[in-house]
């Protein structure tokens, strides 16, 4: 169960490397086997000054923190089965390409209560990261909502 | 425009213009996509891979990770107006995506502006099961030639 006394609690820094291997694992995952979104040669041939990252890149943060996904979760008190993911927005500030090395600081933005459609009553949590590269410049914010069902 | 037929990544502004669209149909899906999506993006959330987890929390089984479908709409996105172009990307999760299911990404330019030398496009995006029901609802502003 989800208690209110998280709103701003942080989530400790992590630092991830946005590496050849998975980035060719995602844009595979997703259907699209285009080499630009891996190989330096076929970017360039694309007209791009790196490779280029699909904009849900960041999520290859779960790699690196305990637990991944599941560890964020139970970082702030959620049951596993009942969370689910309602809402994610991105700002992108500066490009995010092969060869990055990302930090993300977290923190619980907000935590209410509200009623569900079929009258059961929900929490929803919501999560906001700032994503730096490694030259110091904010590359990406982005804010998560997570819903945790009543039982 | 129709994204599929873009055969190279756009590394610069293309042009749009309002009321232009994205259509593009993704699946059947199968349970080895989920399990390739969690290789890939490290979210091994057992309700998207385990069907005796997903069965005793009371599902009929695994379905996708929101994040798969996003995705998928997001690499849609990227090859329409440019990966590098995108300024913002907002999406909300309104259904499930289960085994066998078929998806349809749909996006519109709702209206572009002019601000100085800048055009930003606003984008309004879908993924749909073959049901006709939605999964994502999603916006995203991205800068046009």
């Amino acid at each position: 169960m989800i208690d209110q006394s998280i709103v701003g609690k942080e989530i400790p820094p992590i630092s991830f490397p946005i590496d050849r291997s998975k980035l060719a694992e995602l844009s595979k995952s997703f259907g699209d086997g285009d080499p630009v979104w891996w190989d330096p040669a076929a970017a360039r041939a694309a007209g791009f000054e790196g490779v280029p990252t699909p904009p849900t890149v960041t999520v290859l943060i779960n790699h690196w923190r305990d637990g991944g996904v599941t560890g964020l979760m139970e970082s702030i008190g959620a049951d596993l089965a009942r969370v689910l993911h309602g809402e994610a927005t991105w700002e992108f500030l500066i490009p995010v390409r092969c060869g990055d090395e990302l930090t993300a600081r977290q923190f619980v933005a907000d935590v209410s209560q509200r009623q569900g459609k079929r009258g059961g009553a929900m929490t929803l949590v919501k999560i906001d990261t700032e994503y730096t590269n490694q030259r110091g410049e904010l590359a990406v914010r982005r804010t998560d909502t997570l819903i945790e069902r009543e039982v | 425009m129709n994204a599929t037929d873009t055969a190279v990544l756009p590394a610069t502004p293309v042009t749009l213009a309002e009321g232009d669209e994205l259509s593009a149909s993704v699946g059947p899906l199968t349970r080895t996509d989920f399990v390739r999506y969690a290789g890939a993006s490290g979210d091994f959330h057992p309700l998207h891979h385990d069907e005796v987890y997903a069965r005793a929390a009371g599902l009929p089984g695994v379905f996708g990770m929101g994040m798969l479908h996003a995705g998928m709409l997001g690499v849609h996105l990227a090859r329409w107006v440019g990966p590098e172009n995108i300024r913002d990307f907002s999406i909300r999760f309104t259904g499930q995506v289960w085994p066998g299911d078929e998806l349809a990404i749909t996006g519109r330019v709702e209206r572009v502006e002019t601000v100085g030398r800048v055009r930003t496009a606003h984008l309004a995006l879908a993924v749909a099961r073959q049901t006709g029901d939605d999964v994502i609802r999603a916006t995203a502003t991205a800068v046009v030639a």
